[in-house]
């Protein structure tokens, strides 16, 4: 994974890592953090000078991002030690809820609560998961049952063997640690990018061609490997395989090739193909949704045809000049296409050079990346403002809501629970239904959001390894 | 700014004689260079401009390139000029897509809540220190709040940090090695857990600081002048003759039932 920079974050990124770090570990850590992404690599005191915080809150706040890998310390000559945030891994945080659910589809809810715990805790080591997960899961079975450690030690070593999880390197002795003996029991972290790669593609045979591959997306796959490593339940015939196999080698939008013929049919896929495709599918769909459809038409027509003037994007697109241009000159302003002048003549007079509307991919994605990177932030502050303003009759809610669980526990009458339930008004029930969906409004809009940006982080990055 | 020699020819151009474009292309000579058009187009109003008629073209500066070629033709009608910056929500042309429902999306969406709840509760959410309130009351020696000597709640792996960043608990190591020897059965015979978890969770600390100690303690206890904490709870115990733990003065009343909680944290 790789970690930006500093001096290349930029205000909308730093905003948002403040407000998740701020909603996860509360102020001190936050103010340490953003100095720290804001500045790059520091030492202890200089931190503590800088913004201003006592030594002791400056440690303890390093603590926590160091355990949870949000920052990196590395040791200079002289025994000075200096501290180095990674931006986009406090970016990571958002697709925490996204991992367990992926994690729950694949290896089911022990799986689910491994990687919940481990993302909750930063690092443990893999004796206190798994005992922290079979209690977990021992107070959800029936009386009598216990979970059996074992089982949660398979699941475990199951998601360490398809890199879910990760083992963290052993503690080198270096001068500035202890130097100690390699731990009993592996610590662990967990490893991102890897999973959620999977579930996107969902064709079903693209599965199974992903499951007898190597790593390396890169890498072919043999026809009678991917026969093989089908799963059981589909009953396809090597016959029919081979059909779909062509079928999805010859479509136009190129995720899988055919790279030879040895073995029945070498396969490939095409992952940098697959997402380019998808996240000029986000580009189109965001441009329709703000747009409408008549533009749409027009940015598919500039992106298929890669140069076009401004008279032939009215001929081509059959609509009217005017409007033509209306809507060009809108996207051009929002930076989805752009104007490419191409001289006729080497003075480059205005009057003899084409102008052509294009539309660079690469650079479109990256404006739209940084639009999500603020829209997260705008729905996070909205959200939290919505609580704000809320919070004296949320934390009314609360108190009734707990005394009449305790009032349950100890068997009271329906008469006594219904006095203590009409204690929030009808108008302010309102207002708390109204609150909660607004909250979950926003809450899905993140989410949403964040699909968008793994996507399009996932193309740029792809695109950029190519170069 | 420029205008367009031709336009002033035209009559009906008294008002909007006219019109600015954002920053063209950078310097340089090169084939096929890219040309962004970052602001809007938009015309300026002229209001000193329309008095002087004509004689526009001359030395208003032309435009780098052929207006027509980019589609603009003479004498057409230019959106009007924008006077002052863009509203805060502007108001969208189309109604947004609906997010996706469904039991995914539920799902999901209740794990989001629960661990934003989750994390708050945990030991590494580091909350601000409480300020004092205004008058010191006799309650506040029963109440136990934040870690006891402003370390951390939880114990990780030291190996793996560097060492500057352990706070230091000392406070007259001497004196507190005899104290808590002969307390220390006395207080493991009576059936109090937390009690007896304070005492494991000081044990430990206790030894991580006491390997160290003697290594460190000719050289910081210069240093470590400002970092010293005060390490209050004996001196609480040996006090007070009530047990901590039993004391609640009735203002967590109702905040504490957590544990149960099957509703999404706002």
């Amino acid at each position: 994974m790789s970690s930006k920079a500093p001096s290349t974050m930029t205000q909308a990124e730093i905003k948002l890592c403040s407000l998740l770090l701020q909603e996860h570990f509360g102020e001190i850590v936050e103010k340490i953090g953003v100095h720290l992404i804001r500045t790059g690599s520091q030492p202890l005191r200089v931190i503590a000078h800088d913004t201003g915080t006592s030594l002791d809150q400056v440690k303890k706040a390093l603590c926590v991002l160091i355990h949870h890998n949000l920052v990196i310390y590395r040791v200079h000559k002289r025994s000075v030690v200096e501290y180095e945030a990674q931006c986009s891994r406090v970016l990571r945080m958002l697709r925490y809820p996204r991992y367990i659910y992926t994690t729950k589809t694949l290896y089911s809810d022990t799986g689910e609560l491994i990687v919940e715990e481990l993302l909750l805790n930063g690092k443990m080591t893999m004796s206190a998961v798994v005992k922290k997960v079979a209690d977990r899961l021992t107070e959800t079975m029936e009386d009598g049952k216990t979970m059996d450690y074992a089982e949660v030690s398979n699941a475990f070593v199951r998601l360490a063997d398809t890199h879910f999880v990760q083992r963290c390197p052993l503690v080198p002795a270096t001068g500035d640690s202890d130097p100690g003996p390699p731990p009993p029991a592996p610590t662990l972290v967990i490893n991102e990018k890897d999973m959620y790669l999977v579930p996107k593609l969902s064709l079903i045979v693209v599965l199974a061609v992903l499951h007898s591959q190597a790593p390396l997306p890169e890498s072919s796959s043999v026809c009678s490997q991917i026969f093989r490593s089908l799963p059981g339940s589909y009953n396809i015939s090597k016959q029919v395989l081979d059909q779909y196999l062509t079928l999805l080698a010859d479509d136009p939008l190129e995720f899988i090739g055919k790279s030879g013929d040895s073995g029945g049919g070498m396969y490939v896929i095409n992952l940098h193909k697959a997402l380019a495709s998808l996240a000029t599918a986000t580009l189109e769909s965001v441009i329709q949704e703000r747009f409408g459809s008549r533009c749409a038409r027009i940015f598919r027509l500039v992106l298929q045809k890669k140069h076009l003037e401004q008279k032939q994007v009215e001929d081509f697109a059959m609509i009217p000049a005017k409007e033509a241009k209306d809507m060009l000159y809108k996207m051009l302003s929002e930076n989805f296409i752009s104007l490419q002048e191409i001289p006729k003549t080497p003075d480059h007079a205005p009057s003899r050079t084409f102008y052509l509307y294009t539309v660079n991919v690469l650079s479109a994605a990256r404006m739209l990346l940084h639009r999500c990177y603020k829209s997260i932030a705008n729905l996070i502050e909205r959200r939290q403002f919505e609580t704000k303003e809320n919070k004296r009759l949320l934390e009314k809610s609360q108190r009734v809501e707990a005394i009449i669980a305790s009032m349950q526990a100890t068997g009271a009458e329906e008469v006594q629970l219904q006095e203590i339930e009409e204690m929030i008004t009808a108008p302010e029930r309102q207002q708390l239904e109204t609150l909660k969906r607004n909250v979950n409004k926003l809450d899905a809009s993140e989410i949403q959001v964040d699909e968008t940006i793994f996507l399009l982080e996932s193309y740029i990055e792809s695109t950029m390894k190519r170069q | 700014m420029g205008s367009s020699g031709r336009r002033a020819q035209s009559a009906g151009w008294r008002k909007k004689s006219e019109f600015q474009v954002g920053r063209c292309v950078g310097p340089g000579v090169g084939e096929g260079r890219q040309v962004f058009l970052p602001g809007s187009l938009s015309i300026q109003a002229p209001s000193t401009m329309a008095s002087r008629g004509g004689g526009r073209g001359r030395g208003r500066g032309q435009l780098t390139f052929n207006m027509e070629a980019v589609g603009i033709g003479k004498g057409d009608a230019l959106p009007p000029p924008t006077l002052q910056p863009s509203p805060l929500f502007p108001p969208l042309e189309f109604h947004p897509v609906p997010l996706p429902a469904g039991e995914e999306g539920e799902y999901v969406l209740a794990l989001k809540q629960e661990l934003r709840g989750a994390m708050r509760q945990l030991p590494y959410f580091i909350r601000p220190a409480v300020p004092k309130r205004d008058v010191e009351r006799y309650s506040d020696k029963y109440q136990m709040s934040g870690p006891m000597d402003n370390a951390i709640d939880w114990n990780p792996d030291w190996r793996r940090l560097p060492r500057e960043l352990k706070i230091r608990v000392r406070k007259l190591q001497k004196e507190r090695a005899t104290i808590l020897l002969p307390k220390r059965p006395p207080k493991a015979m009576e059936d109090k857990e937390e009690t007896i978890q304070k005492l494991e969770t000081l044990e430990k600390k206790e030894e991580e600081v006491t390997s160290e100690e003697d290594e460190e303690k000719e050289e910081e206890e210069d240093k470590e002048e400002g970092e010293e904490e005060e390490y209050d709870e004996e001196e609480h115990e040996e006090e007070t003759d009530y047990i901590m733990s039993y004391f609640d003065n009735g203002e967590d009343f109702g905040g504490d039932s957590d544990d149960n909680m099957d509703e999404a944290i706002y």
